[in-house]
């Protein structure tokens, strides 16, 4: 009972504190090496969340005010229940189902549906061209996601995050399927449409899906797209880097910093990368990444019989 | 009455400000991007601050009332060096560059805190055309298709489709003056189906650009080969942020603005370029397409043609220029990519011969041809050529035409230099 509170407020914990931690990571990440002024490095996202809530939330001509408002509010709630499946020890997890890594399959599916709800219920042109293209680049990734978590899982022989976690016992996914993680860090970027794969929210849509959104809703959004990049990466630590497994620290510290490295990652490519042109992200998608999954599959099948 | 720790929290943060460029020389760019005050934002919706920039032509400024209405409250508008629009009441108008980020902080800040009234709304908030709720369903068509409800077309597929043959619902509109992807001014009636554009109408031409004033002067007097040079190199960094800002390297923009601000002859475009090809954006981005045919890009004059292979720079009959060995470098194949790499050889150019001139303090020998880096001025400055666009845009892909466009520079030249901003 205790624990379940205690995993219950981990949850809670991290949807407070998630788009902080991102918003300063991202922050340093960007101004680095040579550094920005503290005080705006710690303080600026406190500042620009008070501004965003004392902006009016604006409207657009005949938008479906329902899906427009709930949009955001339903990526934080796939993004708390991604949240909710990260095994913080193997006793300490929100969500200990056996079909867990299905459940992740299902957020990132339904995450297609809501991204492109966001886009489509402003009813406004740039928004639609982000959810339409969102939707093209979800089909994408989603099946990459499928083979490189069912690899992670086949050394276990379950589809439970906490027995894929044991299974790392010897020797963590990332090493002994070297194409796992690489292929599933690409799948983050997708999912949380960061960076090289910001095909929704672009500069050249002046905002995609968020283009007309102000104020609270704007909050909203930005905080579940910051939230789901955690619970991304808390997925990611799970399945291929041993979750609470290491030495000396107890699990939860683990499964902590190995969250906040995969997360610099992905920020540091959001950085450094430039966003991919759609049409070559759809081909590099199917024509090189996909069949790479597959490799990972095979590869990861042949070691789980030899093993 | 007390202002709540929201609002004093909220009068700290960075400003978000959209920017609606009129005439005005590219240096106040800079000043904008590199503040850690300011904050430009590509959507209105996005911002607290509208500011307006130099003069806006009459047949722009309902353009600059859609958007200035579509900033949320609270909001307010800055005036730089223009007349503010009649409707507004007391307007806040800033005439010196140096002046310009604190009154937009300051702005900013009296809104957060309630010493300033928001901006009040300048058109009715209606829709521009009425309902027209005919047919079944009341959108304006027959059946469950067609109609032109609020005086728009229902997207319907009214053309074949220019890529695959995968006839998608076309949904045609409107888009600019102010659009930041665009150049300032140039606005299009568009049709895409999906996101490949079907048709792309020019209705109304980018506004002039005004060079650095090193450019006008050459036109009058011999003036430092350096420091025009630097000016050049200067005017290309800037045209590669904004292709920089459009995909995405927001890290490496502000690199090549701030390698802008500081440019001497002892820059060295080494660190910049570094960082593009490890980003892989050669690679990654749009840059196959956008080819230039020869008489396009004989149009456009400047970089676009030399990156189509036209051997034509107006320096090359300067006698000071020849004393320096200059030659124009050119690309062959007249894509985005080229055109980029075009820029990026000539910056290194251009820093190589205010090198080159500076010890000498060698001036320019020809005032009556001047190449300028957006094209050459003998006669007359380059022209706008935005309804090239008309041509070059249908069959690409939305983010396509927007890469293509960041790498054109289709701006006409204004003839006088107006005011230096900084």
């Amino acid at each position: 009972m205790i624990e379940s509170l205690a995993s219950l407020l981990m949850v809670l914990v991290v949807l407070a504190l998630g788009p902080y931690v991102v918003a300063v990571m991202d922050r340093l990440v960007a101004t680095a090496p040579r550094g920005a002024l503290a005080s705006d490095v710690w303080l600026g996202p406190l500042s620009r969340a008070a501004w965003l809530l004392t902006q009016h939330a604006n409207a657009t001509e005949a938008p479906d005010w329902q899906a427009w408002r709930l949009a955001p509010a339903l990526y934080l709630a796939l993004a708390a229940v991604g949240l909710a499946l990260v095994p913080w020890s193997p006793t300490l997890i929100a969500t200990d189902l056996v079909t867990s890594v299905v459940l992740w399959g299902s957020v990132e599916a339904l995450a297609t549906v809501v991204i492109f709800l966001h886009g489509w219920s402003a009813n406004a042109v740039l928004p639609l061209i982000g959810a339409y293209r969102y939707v093209a680049l979800g089909l994408s990734y989603i099946l990459i996601s499928m083979f490189v978590l069912i690899g992670a899982a086949l050394p276990a022989e379950s589809l439970q995050l906490t027995q894929v976690v044991a299974s790392q016992e010897s020797l963590w996914n990332v090493v002994r399927q070297p194409l796992g993680l690489p292929l599933f860090l690409v799948v983050g970027l997708g999912l949380t449409f960061w960076g090289p794969l910001n095909l929704a929210d672009s500069t050249d849509l002046a905002g995609g899906t968020a283009a007309e959104v102000s104020g609270p809703s704007r909050l909203v959004w930005e905080c579940a797209r910051a939230v789901m990049l955690v619970a991304f990466s808390g997925i990611a630590a799970t399945a291929f880097l041993g979750g609470w497994l290491g030495p000396w620290l107890p699990g939860p510290v683990w499964v902590l910093l190995k969250t906040l490295f995969v997360l610099a990652l992905l920020l540091w490519l959001g950085q450094w990368l430039p966003r991919v042109a759609p049409e070559r992200c759809v081909t590099l998608m199917w024509i090189v990444l996909l069949p790479l999954s597959f490799v990972d599959l095979v590869w990861a099948g042949v070691l789980a019989l030899w093993a | 009455m007390a202002v709540s720790w929201l609002r004093q929290l909220a009068a700290r943060s960075c400003v978000p400000v959209y920017p609606v460029w009129g005439e005005h020389d590219e240096a106040l760019l800079a000043t904008l991007v590199l503040s850690t005050q300011i904050e430009l934002v590509d959507s209105p919706r996005h911002a607290s601050v509208l500011l307006v920039v130099g003069e806006i032509p009459a047949t722009l400024r309902d353009g600059l009332k859609h958007v200035h209405d579509q900033l949320p409250s609270p909001f307010a508008v800055v005036w730089f060096r223009g007349a503010p629009l009649i409707a507004l009441n007391a307007p806040i108008h800033v005439d010196e560059a140096d002046r310009l980020v604190d009154t937009l902080i300051r702005t900013h800040r009296e809104l957060m805190l309630g010493q300033r009234d928001s901006a009040s709304r300048l058109l009715p908030d209606e829709p521009p055309n009425p309902w027209e709720g005919l047919g079944d369903d009341g959108h304006g068509g027959e059946g469950m298709m067609g109609g032109t409800p609020y005086g728009r077309p229902m997207a319907m597929n009214m053309q074949d489709d220019l890529r695959d043959g995968l006839t998608l619902d076309s949904l045609t509109f409107r888009l600019g003056p102010f659009y930041p992807a665009l150049p300032s001014g140039l606005c299009a009636e568009i049709t895409l189906q999906g996101d490949v554009i079907q048709s792309w109408e020019t209705r109304h031409g980018a506004l002039p650009q005004r060079l650095a004033p090193v450019f006008y002067a050459a036109r009058e007097r011999p003036v430092p080969i350096a420091e025009l040079e630097l000016a050049r190199a200067r005017y290309h960094l800037v045209q590669l942020y904004r292709g920089l800002h459009l995909a995405g390297l927001e890290r490496i923009a502000r690199h090549a603005l701030s390698l802008a601000r500081q440019l001497s002859t002892a820059s060295r475009l080494d660190g910049l370029r570094r960082q593009l090809v490890r980003s892989g954006i050669f690679h990654l981005a749009a840059m196959d397409g956008g080819q230039l045919d020869t008489e396009m890009a004989a149009r456009l004059g400047g970089p676009a043609a030399r990156a189509a292979g036209l051997d034509a720079d107006l320096r090359m009959d300067d006698a000071s220029y020849q004393r320096l060995g200059f030659r124009p470098q050119c690309r062959t194949d007249g894509t985005v990519r080229a055109r980029w790499e075009q820029r990026l050889a000539e910056i290194d150019q251009s820093l190589q011969l205010a090198r080159q001139a500076e010890p000498d303090g060698l001036h320019t020998a020809n005032t009556e041809a001047v190449e300028t880096p957006r094209g050459p001025w003998s006669a007359k400055p380059p022209q706008d050529a935005s309804a090239l666009l008309d041509q070059l845009l249908p069959g690409l892909e939305w983010d396509e035409a927007m890469t293509l466009i960041a790498s054109l520079d289709s701006r006409e030249v204004a003839e006088t230099s107006g005011r230096a901003n900084i």
